[in-house]
């Protein structure tokens, strides 16, 4: 993949032609363009096969335009001069019946926004060039060898369910009619494999999802092995009675736990009344060892970006430290509503959404305790590694939540027997003062981040009380 | 909301460009559409679409597709218009998408080679059919392209879209949810926050096969959800939603699918879970009420029934004959009920869509079908092979999906339980492991049952277990089956519209979570119940 000439034109056209769609109207219009130029592979394997295969390069443009007070969007995958021109006209035309809301606003550069013209913003060192160009012969042995280090971990591995190989390079060309723009590019290399294990009447399944920046990083063993390793380790699992007992919490249900909190941490939930985070900034929400960080400029990590999604410089914005509540993750819009900066976290999926508030590169700080020590202080207590459907479960009203779960029973400092069947219930606020171990071993999976976590109790309910 | 764009361990695909998310058109641009393609009356039907690329040239883009030697070829050729308006926090603005592209996929050996070019250029056509072919090579193949004789399908199945959305001005629109917006807000004095989504979807497409067969539709598919908050005297806040979907045009949303009535049952659920006590956990009968909350038997039992999923071995892999289900129950998925959100005339890959028996009175009668995954159990597609858009190959999916009735008077089945929970609405959202058939959901509106009684409503349940286990432990069907044209979608690593609906049902027992007592006694245990 290169930088694209035409599609910088492009964005800047799309610009031009709402200004001139403004005079024509008598009203004075800013407007925003956002081109996306992907390329991406897609391998599905299934019994050392492959099962399908998707090629995907496809290019569009999302144009927003300000008039008065009123925001409208729109967007196409035509990028043609005549398509996109009139999609920035009919835009100002009909930009007149929305709803005024004076913190409708498009950057400049006093509210971060940067401008780096055709020569593209600050490299960040997110986009490796290998991604696009090794062959697909080669991305196709490595789908194939993600699935055999699962299928090859042990006797008791019956058949892979789910081997997906994903990698993808962007190219984003951003311009407002305010200056700020400029072009970066980002890819990455994923994968996701899901295994069932067999032993006697039992089968469980074990999945692992990794994705890195760079192709020498993506390791497809790591991927069939750890997910081999999960279900074959939850073989045999069972209910346990129903008690109060401890809880540690491994990196990967740490980082959908932070993810969850991190949309109730959006300023746009808190200033629409929809987050209890509301009124909290300053305020002890979590225990003294929990540090949240955002960082969109972590150097390596796969939602790394010079600029958010509206051409706002992207930072490093502790948002928890200490278990002090320190910020909200602002754009420009909560920004000027909450007589905020923006944190650069304006997020857009693709050319074909206005974008809203999201994370980037989001982590749990990592304390100085190592995971086994955490383990090994504990009585009888769980270890989650599995729950279903963690985002409904969680009421984002309250915080409440009741979690299908399972993991392993944790008894004189060992973890011993799986567990499934299980719900792990609680709220959310009282979990966050309850945690008392902040594990050493930072894992990433994708852009979230976390270490083990213990917590001090937890209602685990089982079948039969 | 926010929330959507955070990476969950299955969503991670969903990260390409490709966005998938609201977008749409204005009358101007959805005119254009409709004026150059001669749709005016938007049926489901072949006849009245007219054409987005000549048949020749979809004759010679599947020739070249087969030119390698594929089993089996398509060609998928589409024209999206997506216009959405959204009223969130008093403020109402819309969202214009228009897109268009073509899709290929090359079928060898029970593998799919698939790529898609944003380009209606011939040459570019071809060179991606071309691109295909190469990928699905087999090593020895035939280089001569036979050429493909089309033969038009036609159906008796319409789906007229009245009125079109390009009837309607924007402005009327906005005036629309305008209105809907103030009722919500005006539900009720506890009201803090308040969203509604009204979004039209006009998508023409064209399907040429290997086999000869050509189809043209165009689907228009009307959504309209609300979302409403509440914060009650202690400052707690609780949140619901109901929603409804279409394929049809705003005339079809009168009665009980009125905007109105979608708008007020969001406040109502939301302000009764005020007043909620929370669920008792344990293992005990459960009580579904009809209509909505046959979304669990999607989750849990239909997927599981999908080809892909029985391939891979799901629960319900070699069942064909055998016991799936309590005698009793039978589950249907239907791709006919006019104007449902599952409906089409013709699947994605041109096969005429239908109803499938699933189950019948307990015994499993069949799968959901499309042509590859049909093909590998030796079983022909029942119409079932749905896709995105052109950006993706069909896979099996789901239509509109139902318990069908039974025998027992709705109202018994309550009286019958002494101790339980009536889920009026399991919406809260879920997951399944289509592989254990592990399922989870949130339940968005119930009740306790307390001796034989509907009493205090319950607030932050969940109920999990094993989809066939809970099938199985089905012990009373009610005579009150009510379809559910809702504004679901399933998310299959594709997003699709869906339906679904039931009677009342009682499952004997089920794990259900909660904050409040644990219950241990377990009536529905001791087979006490008909």
């Amino acid at each position: 993949m290169n930088y694209k000439k035409e599609y910088w034109d492009i964005a800047n056209i799309a610009v031009e032609q709402a200004a001139k769609a403004g005079r024509k109207a008598g009203a004075a219009v800013a407007a925003e363009a956002f081109v996306s130029d992907t390329e991406t592979i897609q391998v599905n394997v299934s019994g050392r096969a492959v099962e399908q295969m998707n090629a995907v390069k496809e290019a569009g443009i999302g144009v927003r335009v300000l008039r008065d007070g009123r925001m409208a969007f729109g967007s196409t995958n035509d990028l043609s001069a005549n398509a996109v021109g009139a999609l920035a006209e009919s835009l100002v035309q009909k930009v007149v019946f929305h709803t005024a809301d004076e913190f409708n606003t498009l950057p400049d550069a006093a509210d971060g926004g940067l401008a780096a013209g055709p020569a593209g913003f600050e490299d960040l060192d997110a986009y490796d060039e290998k991604v696009a160009a090794v062959p697909v012969q080669d991305k196709i042995k490595t789908a194939l060898r993600m699935e055999a280090a699962g299928l090859e971990y042990s006797p008791k591995i019956a058949g892979s369910m789910m081997t997906i190989y994903q990698d993808g390079t962007v190219y984003t060309y951003l311009a407002n009619s305010k200056g700020v723009g400029g072009w970066f590019r980002q890819s990455y290399v994923a994968g996701a494999l899901e295994l069932t294990a067999a032993e006697g009447e039992s089968r469980e399944s074990g999945s692992f999802t990794k994705g890195v920046v760079r192709w020498a990083d993506f390791d497809a063993d790591e991927i069939g092995k750890k997910a081999a390793e999960m279900a074959v380790s939850m073989l045999g699992a069972k209910p346990i009675p129903s008690a109060e007992m401890p809880l540690v919490v491994s990196p990967e249900i740490g980082t959908q736990l932070w993810s969850f909190l991190a949309a109730m941490l959006s300023a746009d939930e808190v200033q629409k009344g929809r987050s209890l985070f509301a009124g909290k900034i300053g305020a002890e929400v979590a225990a003294k060892g929990f540090t949240l960080i955002d960082d969109g400029r972590l150097i390596g990590a796969t939602s790394t970006a010079p600029v958010d999604g509206e051409g706002v410089a992207s930072q490093t914005t502790p948002l928890i430290v200490e278990g002090v509540l320190k910020t909200y993750l602002h754009d420009c819009y909560t920004a000027k509503k909450g007589q905020a900066r923006s944190t650069g976290n304006h997020g857009r999926d693709g050319y074909s959404s206005a974008g809203g508030i999201g994370t980037t590169n989001l982590y749990l700080k990592p304390g100085e305790v190592a995971p086994e020590a955490i383990i090994a202080g504990i009585d009888r207590g769980f270890y989650l590694t599995v729950v279903l459907g963690l985002f409904a479960a969680i009421d984002q009203a309250s915080g409440d939540f009741s979690i299908p779960s399972a993991g392993f029973l944790i008894e004189k400092g060992k973890k011993t027997v799986p567990v499934r069947g299980v719900t792990v219930g609680g709220n959310l606020f009282e979990l966050l003062k309850a945690v008392d171990k902040v594990g050493s071993d930072l894992t990433w999976f994708q852009s979230l981040g976390s270490p083990t976590v213990s917590v001090s109790h937890v209602k685990i309910g089982g079948a039969g009380g | 909301m926010s929330k959507k764009s955070q990476l969950t361990r299955r969503a991670f695909i969903g990260k390409s460009a490709a966005g998938l998310t609201t977008a749409a058109f204005t009358p101007a641009l959805l005119e254009m559409l409709l004026g150059a393609t001669g749709c005016k009356s938007g049926p489901g039907g072949a006849a009245l679409a007219g054409a987005i690329l000549p048949e020749d040239v979809l004759a010679k883009a599947v020739s070249h597709l087969m030119a390698k030697g594929a089993d089996f070829g398509d060609v998928y050729v589409e024209r999206a218009a997506f216009d959405s308006v959204r009223s969130d926090d008093r403020k109402i603005n819309t969202t214009t998408t228009v897109e268009k592209g073509v899709g290929f996929r090359a079928v060898k050996e029970g593998r799919t080679f698939y790529a898609y070019t944003d380009s209606f250029e011939p040459e570019r056509v071809y060179e991606t059919a071309r691109y295909v072919a190469d990928a699905a090579a087999a090593p020895a193949a035939s280089t001569a392209p036979a050429l493909i004789t089309l033969k038009p399908l036609t159906s008796p199945l319409a789906f007229p879209i009245k009125p079109l959305p390009s009837e309607t001005a924007v402005e009327a629109k906005i005036e629309l949810v305008k209105g809907l917006t103030d009722r919500a807000w005006s539900a009720d004095p506890r009201v803090v926050q308040a969203l509604q989504l009204l979004r039209e979807i006009i998508r023409q497409v064209q399907i040429a096969t290997s086999d000869g067969r050509i189809v043209s539709q165009t689907l228009g598919l009307t959504e309209f959800m609300a979302q409403t908050f509440v914060k009650g005297a202690d400052g707690q806040l609780q949140v619901a939603f109901d929603g409804r979907g279409a394929y049809a045009g705003r005339d079809f949303f009168v009665g009980d699918n009125a905007f109105e009535k979608v708008v007020d049952a969001a406040a109502a659920k939301a302000v009764k879970l005020l007043g909620a006590v929370d669920s008792p956990r344990g293992v005990f009968p459960v009580v579904f009420g009809p209509g909505m909350n046959g979304v669990l038997f999607h989750e849990s039992c239909g997927h599981g029934m999908e080809a892909d999923l029985v391939v891979k071995g799901s629960n319900y892999k070699d069942q064909i004959g055998k016991p799936t289900a309590a005698k009793g129950v039978t589950l249907i998925d239907d791709g006919t009920i006019p104007a449902f959100p599952g409906s089409y005339a013709f699947d994605d890959e041109a096969t005429p869509a239908e109803r499938t028996v699933l189950i019948e009175d307990g015994i499993q009668r069949g799968y959901l079908c499309d042509r590859v995954w049909g093909a590998k159990l030796g079983m022909p597609s029942t119409g079932s092979g749905r896709r995105q858009s052109f950006r993706y190959p069909p896979i099996p999916r789901m239509r509109n999906t139902f318990i069908d009735k039974g025998p027992v008077p709705a109202a018994d089945i309550v009286a019958a339980t002494k101790r339980g929970i009536y889920i009026t609405d399991v919406g809260g959202g879920g997951q399944v492991d289509v592989i254990t058939g592990n399922f989870m959901m949130g339940v968005g509106e119930a009740y306790l049952i307390e001796g034989g009684q509907l009493t205090r409503p319950i607030k932050n349940a969940t109920i999990s277990g094993m989809g066939i286990e809970a099938m199985k432990s089905i012990d009373m069907v009610g005579d009150d089956l009510k379809l559910n044209p809702s504004a679901g979608r399933c998310g299959k690593m594709q997003s699709a519209p869906v339906g679904e609906g039931m009677p009342t049902v009682r499952v004997r027992n089920i794990l259900v979570g909660g904050k409040g007592e644990a219950w241990t006694d377990i009536e529905g245990d001791k087979g006490g119940s008909k």
